[in-house]
C-alpha cells in the first residue's frame, strides 16, 4: 500500500521521535525531573500533549466508524465531552494539586481520606493502564505488519524499543516534547485527510444533501442532540448527565495521564493556561477524526464495518507522500498513548506503592531507579502480553468499557472530597467499592435495566451518583476529619480571594 | 427511570437550549474570577489581556457555543 516516499517519511519519523526523545536524557537527575519534569515546561507543550495523549489511532479508527453510523452526534465527545471539563479542571482542581506539589491524584486521595483509598485507586489505574499497554502494542504491529509488511514480532519490538528508549531515560519530559511533535504530524496528516475529503464529495453543502437523501437511518446525521429514546447510544441525557457531568469530569480531573502533565508546569499560571490551551485543540479533534467518517458515507456508502470508514478514505482519496504522512499520524497516536500509560504508571507504582508500602525514606536517586526499572519492567510485560489482543478482539472495547465504570465513583469522591470537609476517609471508601460494584451489577444486567445499545453513559451516572449519596450517608455518621487533617486538602473560596503572590 | 425515560417529553431544541445554558453558566463562572487568581504565577508588570485566562476560556466557550448552534 505505501509508496517509496511513504516508507521514508515513516521510517524518518520513527528515527527522529527517538533521536528527540534521547535528548531529554540530559534532563533527568531526580526523581522529580523523571515524573514531573522538574516542574519547569511550558503551557503550550503541556496543552498539545494533553490532547495527543487522549486521541490515539484506535480512536482515529473507531471515532470514525461511529460517526459513519451514527453521525455527528459523537463530536459531544471532545466538545461538550470535554471543554467545561477542562475549564473546571483548569481553575478549581489543578491549581490545588499544583500547590500541593503532588505526583499523583491517588496521593491526593490518600491525603484527603486513607491509604486504602489511595491503594485502591492507584492499583486500579497500575492495572487498566498495564492491561492497555498490550493491547496497543498489538494495534502498532498490526498497523506496521499491514502497511510496511513488517513481522509482528519485529513490529511490536520496534514500537516498544523506541518509545521504551526514550521514556526509559528522558521521563515525562520526552514524552511531553514528543507529544508535541506527534500533535503536529496528527494535524497536519488529518487535515490533508479532510480536505481533500471534503474536495471529493464536492464541499460540505453537496455531502450534508447526499447523507440527508439517503435514507431515514440517515435522517438524524447532522444533529449533535439525539433525543432520549434514540436507539444510537449518545441520546442527549446520556451526553449531559453520563458525560458532560461525569466522564468528562473523571477523565480530565481523575486521570493520572492527563493531571500529570500539568503538574509538570512550570508555575501555577502555566498549570491552568495547559488545561485551558489544551481544551481549544480539543475543538480540532472532531474535525480530524469525525469529518472522514460521514465523507466515507458519500465515498463509500456500502461498508459492513463502519471501522472500515478511515483505512478506505485514506486509500482512496490521499496521493503518495500523504500516506506516509496519515500513516505517521497513526503511528504518532499510538507512541503518544504508549509513553504515556508508560510514564503514569511508573510514577503510579513509584509514588503510590513502592514508596509507601516497600521502602520508606530511601534517597531520591533510589525513587529514580525505581521509576525507570518500573518503565522497563511494564514495557517487557506489554511486549509479553500483546499476542493475547489478537485472541480477544473486543478486548480494546473490553478495557475501556472497564475503566468507564471506575470512573464515576472516582470523581464522587473526588469531587465531595474537595468541595466538602464533612466527607470522612470511611464515605470516601465504601463510596468507591460500592460504587465500582455496582457499575460492574448493571453493566451485567445491562439488557434488563436499558433500552439503548450500549448505555456506558448511563451506567457512568448512575454509579456516581450512588457513590455521592453514599459517601454523603457513611460521611455523616462518622467520624469527621480535624481541620488540620483537611489543611490544603479542602477548597476554600480564599484560594481564590488570596494568592500566595 | 434508568433510562430517563421521564425525560421523554423534552424536545431537541429545548435539550440544546440546556447546554446553551450551559455554557453561560461556565462563561460568568470564570469570568467573576478574581484577576490575580487567573495572573496567579506571572508577575504584576508580565500581566497583559492576552495572557488573561478568562479571555481564552471565554473565546473557547463562544467556539463551543456556534458549533452546537450550527448542528
Amino acid at each position: 500500500m505505501l509508496a517509496g516516499i511513504d516508507y521514508f517519511i515513516v521510517i524518518a519519523y520513527i528515527v527522529g521521535m527517538l533521536l528527540l526523545g534521547l535528548y531529554f536524557k540530559k534532563f533527568v537527575s531526580s526523581s522529580e525531573d523523571y515524573f514531573l519534569g522538574g516542574r519547569s515546561l511550558p503551557f503550550w507543550a503541556i496543552g498539545m500533549s494533553i490532547v495527543v495523549s487522549d486521541i490515539g489511532a484506535l480512536d482515529f479508527v473507531g471515532v470514525s466508524g461511529q460517526a459513519y453510523r451514527y453521525g455527528i452526534s459523537v463530536g459531544n465527545f471532545d466538545w461538550v465531552g470535554s471543554v467545561p471539563a477542562m475549564l473546571l479542571a483548569a481553575f478549581i482542581f489543578i491549581p490545588y494539586f499544583w500547590r500541593g506539589g503532588m505526583y499523583t491524584i491517588p496521593e491526593y486521595l490518600g491525603r484527603r481520606y486513607n491509604k486504602s483509598v489511595r491503594t485502591i485507586a492507584s492499583a486500579t489505574w497500575i492495572l487498566f493502564f498495564a492491561l492497555d499497554l498490550g493491547v496497543l502494542f498489538w494495534a502498532s504491529a498490526v498497523l506496521l505488519n499491514v502497511l510496511m509488511g513488517w513481522p509482528i514480532w519485529i513490529s511490536i519490538i520496534s514500537t516498544a524499543g523506541v518509545v521504551g528508549l526514550y521514556t526509559y531515560f528522558g521521563g515525562i519530559t520526552a514524552v511531553i516534547m514528543t507529544d508535541v511533535v506527534q500533535m503536529v504530524i496528527m494535524f497536519i496528516g488529518g487535515f490533508a485527510l479532510v480536505f481533500l475529503s471534503l474536495d471529493a464529495v464536492g464541499g460540505w453543502e453537496n455531502m450534508v444533501d447526499k447523507i440527508s437523501t439517503m435514507g431515514p437511518e440517515y435522517r438524524s446525521h447532522f444533529d449533535i442532540i439525539q433525543p432520549v429514546d434514540t436507539k444510537s447510544p449518545f441520546p442527549w441525557t446520556g451526553i449531559l448527565f453520563g458525560l458532560t457531568f461525569v466522564m468528562s469530569n473523571a477523565y480530565m480531573i481523575g486521570n493520572q495521564s492527563i493531571v500529570q502533565r500539568c503538574l509538570t508546569a512550570k508555575n501555577e499560571w502555566h498549570a491552568k493556561a495547559s488545561m485551558v490551551f489544551g481544551s481549544a485543540l480539543k475543538m480540532f479533534i472532531p474535525i480530524l477524526v469525525l469529518f472522514p467518517g460521514l465523507m466515507a458515507v458519500v465515498v463509500h456508502p456500502d461498508l459492513a464495518d463502519g471501522d472500515q470508514a478511515l483505512p478506505m478514505m485514506i486509500k482512496s482519496i490521499l496521493p503518495p507522500g500523504l500516506v506516509g504522512l496519515m500513516f505517521a499520524a497513526f503511528f504518532a497516536g499510538l507512541m503518544s498513548s504508549v509513553d504515556s500509560l508508560l510514564n503514569s504508571t511508573a510514577t503510579l507504582f513509584t509514588k503510590d506503592i513502592y514508596e509507601p508500602f516497600i521502602k520508606q525514606d530511601a534517597d531520591d536517586k533510589h525513587y529514580l531507579k525505581v521509576g525507570q526499572i518500573t518503565t522497563l519492567v511494564l514495557l517487557i510485560m506489554g511486549v509479553a502480553t500483546a499476542p493475547i489482543s489478537s485472541d480477544f478482539p473486543g478486548i480494546y472495547v473490553a478495557i475501556q468499557t472497564f475503566m468507564s465504570y471506575f470512573q464515576g465513583p472516582l470523581f464522587a469522591i473526588l469531587l465531595l472530597g474537595i468541595f466538602w470537609k464533612r466527607t470522612t476517609q470511611w464515605g470516601g471508601l465504601s463510596a468507591l467499592v460500592i460504587g465500582i460494584g455496582f457499575a460492574i451489577l448493571l453493566n451485567v444486567f445491562k439488557a434488563n435495566f436499558f433500552t439503548i445499545e450500549d448505555p456506558f453513559l448511563y451506567i457512568s451516572w448512575w454509579s456516581f451518583l450512588l457513590a455521592f449519596i453514599i459517601n454523603v450517608t457513611v460521611s455523616l455518621v462518622t467520624k469527621k476529619h480535624t481541620d488540620e487533617e483537611l489543611k490544603g486538602l479542602v477548597f476554600s473560596s480564599k484560594i481564590i480571594t488570596k494568592n500566595k503572590s | 427511570m434508568l433510562n430517563f425515560d421521564w425525560l421523554s417529553g423534552v424536545s431537541a431544541e429545548t435539550a440544546k437550549m440546556i447546554f446553551f445554558g450551559l455554557y453561560i453558566l461556565i462563561g460568568v463562572l470564570v469570568i467573576m474570577l478574581p484577576n490575580d487568581y487567573i495572573y496567579e504565577g506571572i508577575k504584576k508588570e508580565d500581566r497583559h489581556w492576552w495572557n488573561n485566562l478568562k479571555i481564552w476560556s471565554v473565546a473557547v466557550l463562544s467556539i463551543l457555543a456556534t458549533v452546537y448552534y450550527q448542528f
